[in-house]
C-alpha cells in the first residue's frame, strides 16, 4: 500500500491530509509540483499500465500506490516555470510531467481522489447545474445570454438575480443591482450567466465517500468567500438521514469520493444546489467546525485496498511498475 | 439547419458548408458567440436561442451539428480585448459545452467536459481502451525527459467510423474493432488507425477528428446526420 499525494508544498488540504496519513502511519510519497523540474517521470500502456517517478533519489514505482490524492495546479503557470518563458525547455517538460501523471490518474486502478474526468463537468457551471438537476436537486432557474432584452425579460420576472461567470475562471457570485443596467450592452461580447436569486441560508457540505460533513453559513454577502462585512459565521450541523443520503448519492454519481456541495435552504424549506466542488479547500471549514474531514480523507485513501475499489475507467489492470528510469 | 462548429479559418469546415448548403449548412466560430441572439434557457431549453449567420434560430430549428474544436482558444478571439481573452475563452467553451448537451438533435461527436468534440484521450487511453476490449494493440511508451524516443509505429491503415458506417479498405475484423471502439469511447465520429490492413494487425491510435475533406466522407457524416435526425 501506498498513498501518491500530488500538488504543491504548502497547499492546506494536501498538507492536513498528509499529517493524518503519517499519523496512521501510512507510507506516502508526495510529487511536490515546485520540484517539477527534478522530476522524471515513464508510463508505458499495453495490456498492463506501468510507471515510475524519479524525484531527486526518491523513486516511485506507480505499480505499488493504491490511492492518490490530487491537488495540483498546471505547474507551467507555477512563477519560476513561467519564467522561463513561453517555449523554454523547462515549460515543455513541466507540461510532459503533469500530462503523463494525469494519464496514469485516468487508467489506474487505484482510488484517485479526484479523477481530471470527474472533476471537469465542474469547468462548466451550467453543465454540472444540469447533472445536479437530473440528480434529483431543486436548481435556480438559470439564463446563459449575449441577449440584453433577454437578461431584462429574465430579471424583471425574477424580481432579484445575480450573475457569476459561466466556467470556472473569475467564479464570484454577484447580485445584479440597478447601476449594471449601463453594462448590459457588454453582453454581446461574451455569454454572461444569470440566475434567479434564491433566499435563503447556506450550507456547505463535504462528502467524503459515505462520510458526510454538513455546516451552515451566514453571511450578508451574496457570495460568502467575499464577505464585505466580517467573516462568515459557519457552523456545524447535522443533516437529516435522508439529506445525507442525497448528498452521497451525488458525490458517487458524479464520481467524486470527495467533494463540497454548495446547498441553500429557503425560508420555506426548500433545498436548492447551486455547485459540486470536486477538489475543496475543507481546511478552512474544519478549521472552523472542527470537523474531522481531513481525517475521513486520509481514512478513505489508507483504506483503498484493491478490493475495495472502484473500477477503473475502462477496468484496468495495473502492471508490475518496472521503472525505466536510470537511478 | 446544420452547424458546423470550427474555426472561422478552417478550409475543410468552409468546404462542408458549401457541400452540404441544400441543408442549410453554416459554419459557426467562437466569434459568432460575440453576437446578441444566444440564449440557453436550462430549465426551458424551448425557449434557448442561437444567432447563426445573422438569423436567429431555435434551437429545434438545428437538425445536426458537427464539431471540429476541442475548445475556444485565446487566438480565436481577436475582437475581444487581449487582457480579456483567456477569460472570454473560457466562458465561451463552458457555455458552448452546456449548450451543445442541451441539443436534442444528431451532434458529432457529443461533447464531453473535457473536449467539446468528444472524448480527446491521450494515445495511452485509446490503447488501454482498445486491450481491454481484447483488440490487439503496440503498446506506447512516454517518458520525460525523453533521452532515448521510441520509433514512431507506422500506421498503414486507417478505418473512420461515422455512425454505423465504416469507411477505409480493412480486413472485416478491423473494420468490426473499429466499430467496437467507438461504440465503447460513445462516438459517432472516429478515425481508427491499424498497422496494416490485414486482420491481425494491431490497434495503433485513435482520434475524433477524422479527416473529413473527401466527398464519401462527408457524404456519409451527413447521411449520419439526416438519419439520427430522423430518429
Amino acid at each position: 500500500m501506498l498513498v501518491l499525494l500530488w500538488g504543491l508544498d504548502g497547499d492546506s488540504p494536501l498538507s492536513e491530509v498528509r499529517d493524518q496519513l503519517n499519523l496512521l502511519d501510512v507510507p506516502t510519497k508526495f510529487v511536490d509540483q515546485r520540484r517539477v523540474l527534478e522530476t522524471e517521470i515513464e508510463l508505458v500502456v499495453g495490456e498492463t499500465v506501468e510507471g515510475c517517478i524519479r524525484i531527486g533519489n526518491d523513486n516511485i514505482d506507480l505499480g505499488e500506490v493504491s490511492a492518490m490524492y490530487v491537488r495540483c495546479y498546471e505547474s507551467a503557470r507555477l512563477p519560476e516555470i513561467a519564467a522561463t518563458g513561453p517555449d523554454s525547455a523547462a515549460k515543455q517538460h513541466a507540461i510532459q510531467v503533469d500530462d503523463i501523471l494525469a494519464c496514469w490518474s485516468e487508467l489506474t486502478s487505484a482510488l484517485v481522489v479526484n479523477r481530471f474526468t470527474a472533476s471537469a463537468a465542474n469547468g462548466s457551471k451550467p453543465y454540472q447545474l444540469e447533472q445536479i438537476r437530473g440528480l434529483g436537486w431543486g436548481v435556480p432557474e438559470t439564463l446563459i445570454t449575449t441577449d440584453a432584452d433577454e437578461a431584462r425579460a429574465f430579471w424583471k420576472y425574477h424580481g432579484e438575480v445575480i450573475y457569476k461567470s459561466v466556467s470556472g475562471v473569475r467564479s464570484r457570485v454577484s447580485r445584479l443591482r440597478a447601476e449594471h443596467a449601463d453594462r448590459f450592452a457588454d453582453l454581446s461580447s461574451c455569454p454572461t450567466q444569470f440566475q434567479q436569486y434564491i433566499a435563503g441560508v447556506d450550507y456547505r457540505v463535504h462528502v467524503v465517500d459515505d462520510k458526510v460533513f454538513a455546516c451552515e453559513v451566514r453571511c450578508s454577502a451574496d457570495d460568502y468567500r467575499y464577505p464585505e462585512n466580517g467573516a462568515p459565521d459557519i457552523r456545524a450541523c447535522t443533516f437529516t438521514p435522508d439529506l445525507e443520503e442525497k448528498c452521497r448519492r451525488m458525490g458517487a454519481a458524479m464520481n467524486l469520493p470527495l467533494a463540497g456541495i454548495d446547498l441553500r435552504r429557503t425560508p420555506q424549506g426548500e433545498w436548492y444546489c447551486f455547485e459540486v466542488n470536486p477538489s475543496p479547500a475543507f481546511t478552512y471549514y474544519e478549521q472552523i467546525t472542527g470537523q474531522p474531514i481531513s481525517q475521513a480523507v486520509a481514512l478513505l485513501l489508507a483504506n483503498a485496498a484493491p478490493e475495495y475499489m472502484p473500477e477503473a475507467r475502462h477496468g484496468a489492470a495495473s502492471g508490475s511498475g518496472r521503472c525505466g528510469i536510470k537511478g | 439547419m446544420l452547424i458546423i462548429l470550427a474555426k472561422q479559418e478552417d478550409e475543410i469546415a468552409a468546404w462542408l458548408a458549401h457541400r452540404w448548403q441544400s441543408h442549410n449548412a453554416v459554419l459557426v466560430s467562437a466569434a459568432d458567440l460575440s453576437t446578441s441572439g444566444w440564449s440557453l434557457h436550462l430549465a426551458s431549453p424551448g425557449k434557448s436561442r442561437a444567432c447563426v449567420g445573422g438569423r436567429d434560430i431555435r434551437n429545434e430549428e438545428i437538425n445536426g451539428v458537427v464539431t471540429r474544436i476541442p475548445r475556444v482558444g485565446s487566438e480565436d478571439l481577436e475582437h475581444i480585448v487581449s487582457s480579456d481573452r483567456r477569460y472570454v475563452a473560457a466562458e465561451m467553451t463552458a457555455f458552448l459545452l452546456a449548450w451543445l448537451s442541451s441539443l436534442a438533435c444528431p451532434v458529432l461527436n457529443r461533447p464531453t467536459p473535457s473536449c467539446l468534440g468528444g472524448p480527446i484521450w491521450r494515445d495511452e487511453e485509446w490503447v488501454h481502451l482498445a486491450s481491454r476490449l481484447g483488440i490487439p494493440v503496440i503498446p506506447v511508451r512516454r517518458k520525460t525527459p525523453d533521452d532515448v524516443p521510441l520509433p514512431e509505429v507506422e500506421s498503414a491503415c486507417a478505418v473512420t467510423v461515422v455512425g454505423e458506417a465504416c469507411l477505409g479498405n480493412a480486413a472485416e475484423p478491423l473494420i468490426k474493432n473499429a466499430r467496437k471502439l467507438a461504440k465503447a469511447a460513445g462516438t459517432d465520429l472516429l478515425s481508427v488507425r491499424f498497422t496494416g490492413s490485414e486482420a491481425d494487425s494491431a490497434f495503433v491510435s485513435a482520434s475524433v477528428w477524422p479527416n473529413l475533406s473527401s466527398p464519401e466522407t462527408a457524404d456519409t457524416v451527413l447521411q449520419c446526420l439526416l438519419e439520427k435526425s430522423v430518429c
